[in-house]
């Protein structure tokens, strides 16, 4: 028998306890372009990969401001991380309305945690096909957390979904001892360089097809750095500056064009 | 297995001519992946230990806690497909939220068992909706004083509420497990998840529904429960993972009747008392190390 | 003719007029809670250096019946505030069982939030890490504004919680923190504050030792108990609704300490003889 007769709906085990319609929608994080995340003891920062439809077309949305304190990274089904950010935003709101603070994050992650997993029980609902990283600060400090569709979430040094995020994830886990002492930009850097490795050929970090995002923890002085996404000439001198890395590939230069990358 | 294929395990809730419900049967093959969870009742406490296999190099360390507290004298630990555990843990709080709210009290731990158990088992009557993937352990202390009810302003009469049999002990410890059927049994000592087999065998040899429950105190049950996890993790050596214990006390042990996490002093120690009897276990038996397999 | 079983029995509308019915509905209009029952009176409180102080007696009151005489009327909150009630006793209780709720909420959440290193000192078992602000749990600031939201959205429902509290321990700045909320929603800080009688009797006293922030920086623990206890004498000897057992709460960084059974002493009822105007005298 060639076809699987038990990945037809989210309510039905296979004999080995599998949700396949659950993997399947993990699949659809892999369509994403891919997004980083990382932490040290003072910030966290989202890098990600935009895409553009085609090449005259704008560049997708990957960095998503949640409140002050908090930003997910966005890699899947666009429109599923709006329902989801819609979500947190109005509980982060909500939350700073009753209580005058900003929502712990881990709460905050947990709530779309539960959401997610209830898609996973019931018959006609479908699990979100869309994976977070979601970076905050809190009185804990930086978190980084991955959300993925089968309500999973789990606090992460550093971590990368989407196409071809291995390899980011290879570059994080080799230099995952040094994140820690990382001050704001070097964190930065380690960000792209991570998404750099995850490219395919040919293709470079660009102003148009490059999103950063951070926030910092509460320094001395109590001073939260809040979330903050940079696109397009601001994060220009951040590419620079991981431009003339030892593995990058001196090809780029003519036929821009051909290096963007472009959703098929 | 010979019902597979034939359509009786494509929903929930659906028979087998042989009276089986197969997407519960299937449920349990999600739990038996997971990783090990154990729960140890002894006379002072309960002891929770689980198990976490390290997924990846870049997870946060002791970062992210599968124990769950519901209320502040109840324990919850799970085997299985985490966000179904994380869903469990909820309702129970709901379920402890809700009870306090009927009787300005908290929940005793049976209660929470056949609640959580009658929970788990509505989730196997409607095709609408897929049984857990998990088995929970569920332990608890309840109190063996007399607590205030919740919101009491006064110290009321000096002498004793009626219906009181001096001498008479309330309350003690207990420990249940759950499973994806919604059937539950109380436990001397439990286990669940990929190290069952060799985790049961080690709790058996506890004797603790013998007189050998009479005398491990909570300290030694928190290092058996350590040293337990490391020998059913032994059979999946390639993988590592991180140890997490909590423990629950009655009103005079080190917890006061809370349910909390083992002290990192404390956990410390038994881990390291696992890894040496361990070793000193694989010095005696080198031969026969390929025994035992699924 | 009417033939439906409603009119069975009635005198006829063609004949008598219509029947006037509005004596089977006698219902008022749906109504909440009008005034208090069992009632609490004063609570006061004052900051000093590293904390607050708060006091109020162990009276509640059944109007002017001394109904019961052993009600603790201050609450501690997560151990790192305190809460004090003044107004309608099982209001208080209501909301004694919400924050009871809520502070086991908060253990919940902040479970999950211990990043494993900051758990567990390894000398003492109990609970991880109580400092005010560091395990980022409610503080009494938050704990405040939750309780104006809820006392306002209550009053909007013509529902109110009688009650009037204070609130006291650290803001997220890690400074001493002290607030008051009451049946209206109405909410609002300072050095010192007091409710009911003692904001007549008892504030004007302790503004003369902390009228403003720097005042109360200034003072130390054993001298805002001090100004607290006599606060609590002048009650007594004003407040025909009080009772010179109370109980005295201290909220500092370490954590919060109630003693429950503190009694007035040296009292002295001299000034009782000069008072001309009120009852049976001549002259």
């Amino acid at each position: 028998m060639f076809r699987n007769n038990y990945d037809n709906d989210s309510v039905t085990f296979s004999p080995q306890g599998r949700i396949f319609q659950v993997e399947y929608a993990a699949e659809a994080v892999k369509q994403g372009s891919v997004v980083v995340g990382i932490a040290s003891k003072t910030h966290v920062v989202l890098v990600a990969i935009k895409r553009n439809a085609e090449e005259l077309s704008s560049y997708q949305k990957k960095l998503f401001p949640i409140d002050e304190h908090v930003g997910i990274a966005i890699a899947g089904l666009t429109s599923d991380a709006r329902v989801l950010s819609n979500f947190m935003k109005q509980q982060c709101l909500g939350h700073r309305l009753t209580y005058g603070r900003s929502m712990p994050v881990r709460t905050l992650v947990d709530m779309i945690g539960s959401k997610a997993q209830i898609n996973t029980q019931h018959y006609g609902k479908r699990p979100y096909g869309v994976g977070l990283l979601v970076a905050g600060v809190d009185d804990h400090g930086p978190h980084l957390f991955e959300f993925q569709p089968s309500g999973m979430t789990e606090e992460m040094v550093a971590f990368a979904i989407g196409a071809r995020s291995q390899m980011a994830r290879t570059y994080l886990e080799k230099h995952l001892d040094k994140f820690a002492e990382c001050d704001r930009e070097e964190l930065i850097r380690h960000g792209l360089r991570a998404l750099k490795e995850s490219l395919v050929q040919d293709r470079e970090l660009t102003v148009d097809n490059t999103s950063v995002g951070i926030a910092g923890a509460a320094d001395k002085a109590g001073k939260v750095e809040p979330f903050k996404v940079y696109d397009g000439q601001e994060v220009a001198a951040w590419i620079e500056s991981v431009a003339d890395d030892k593995e990058a590939a001196p090809a780029g230069g003519s036929g821009e064009g051909e290096t963007m990358e472009v959703d098929p | 297995m010979t019902s597979i294929g034939t359509g009786y395990d494509l929903a929930n809730s659906i028979f087998s001519p042989d009276g089986r419900n197969f997407q519960v049967e299937y449920a349990v093959k999600a739990v038996e992946n997971g990783g090990t969870s154990i729960g140890i009742r002894c006379k002072e406490g309960v002891v929770l230990a689980v198990e976490k296999i390290i997924t990846s190099k870049l997870l946060k360390p002791n970062a992210n806690k599968r124990i769950a507290t519901v209320d502040r004298h109840l324990g919850i630990v799970y085997s299985g497909m985490i966000p179904d555990g994380r869903h469990f843990v909820d309702r129970a709080r709901d379920e402890a939220r809700a009870w306090r709210d009927t009787f300005k009290s908290p929940i005793g731990t049976a209660d929470l068992a056949s609640r959580m158990g009658g929970y788990m088992q509505a989730y196997t009557l409607y095709q609408s909706v897929r049984p857990f993937g998990i088995t929970a352990i569920v332990g608890g202390y309840d109190p063996s004083v007399d607590l205030p009810v919740d919101g009491e302003v006064g110290r009321g009469p000096s002498c004793g509420a009626g219906g009181k049999i001096p001498g008479k002990n309330f309350g003690g410890p207990g420990l249940y497990m759950i499973e994806p059927s919604g059937l539950y049994w109380g436990y001397y000592g439990a286990a669940t998840g990929k190290g069952r087999q060799a985790a049961k065998a080690e709790l058996e040899k506890l004797d603790l529904a013998g007189p050998g429950g009479e005398s491990l105190t909570l300290e030694q049950a928190v290092k058996e429960a350590a040293r337990i996890i490391y020998v059913a993790h032994d059979d999946n050596k390639d993988k590592d993972f991180e140890l997490e214990m909590t423990w629950i006390s009655g009103p005079e042990g080190p917890t006061k009747g809370l349910h909390q996490e083992v002290p990192r002093a404390l956990r410390e120690e038994a881990e390291r008392l696992a890894k040496k009897a361990l070793e000193s276990d694989d010095e005696e038996e080198e031969g026969k190390d390929d025994k035992m397999e699924e | 003719m009417d033939h439906r079983p409603q009119a069975w029995g009635r005198p006829r509308d063609d004949v008598y007029g219509p029947y006037d019915a509005s004596y089977l509905h006698t219902s008022m209009p749906k109504t909440a809670t009008q005034s208090p029952i069992v009632t609490g009176t004063s609570v006061i409180a004052i900051k000093f250096k590293d904390g607050v102080v708060m006091a109020a007696d162990n009276l509640a009151s059944y109007g002017s019946l001394a109904r019961f005489t052993d009600v603790k009327r201050l609450r501690p909150f997560l151990s790192t505030s305190v809460v004090g009630f003044g107004g309608d006793v099982s209001d208080m209780q209501f909301l004694d069982r919400h924050l009871t709720e809520l502070a086991i909420d908060e253990a919940y959440e902040a479970e999950g939030c211990s990043a494993g290193d900051v758990s567990s000192s390894p000398s003492s078992t109990s609970s991880s890490d109580s400092s005010p602000n560091k395990n980022g749990q409610l503080n009494a600031s938050n704990l405040h504004k939750y309780l104006t939201k809820l006392m306002y959205r209550r009053r909007n429902s013509f529902d109110p919680l009688w009650n009037q509290i204070l609130v006291a321990g650290f803001d997220s700045a890690s400074q001493p923190f002290l607030a008051s909320v009451d049946l209206r929603g109405t909410a609002f800080t300072s050095p010192s504050l007091a409710t009911g009688y003692g904001a007549m009797l008892a504030q004007p006293i302790m503004r003369k030792y902390a009228a403003t922030e720097e005042d109360a920086a200034r003072l130390t623990r054993e001298e805002a108990v001090k100004v607290v206890r006599e606060c609590m004498k002048v009650l007594f000897y004003r407040d025909a609704r009080s009772l010179d057992r109370f109980s005295l709460a201290v909220v500092t960084k370490d954590g919060v300490e109630i003693s429950e059974d503190e009694v007035l002493e040296e009292q002295s009822w001299a000034f009782a003889e000069r008072i001309r105007g009120y009852g049976t005298q001549t002259v």
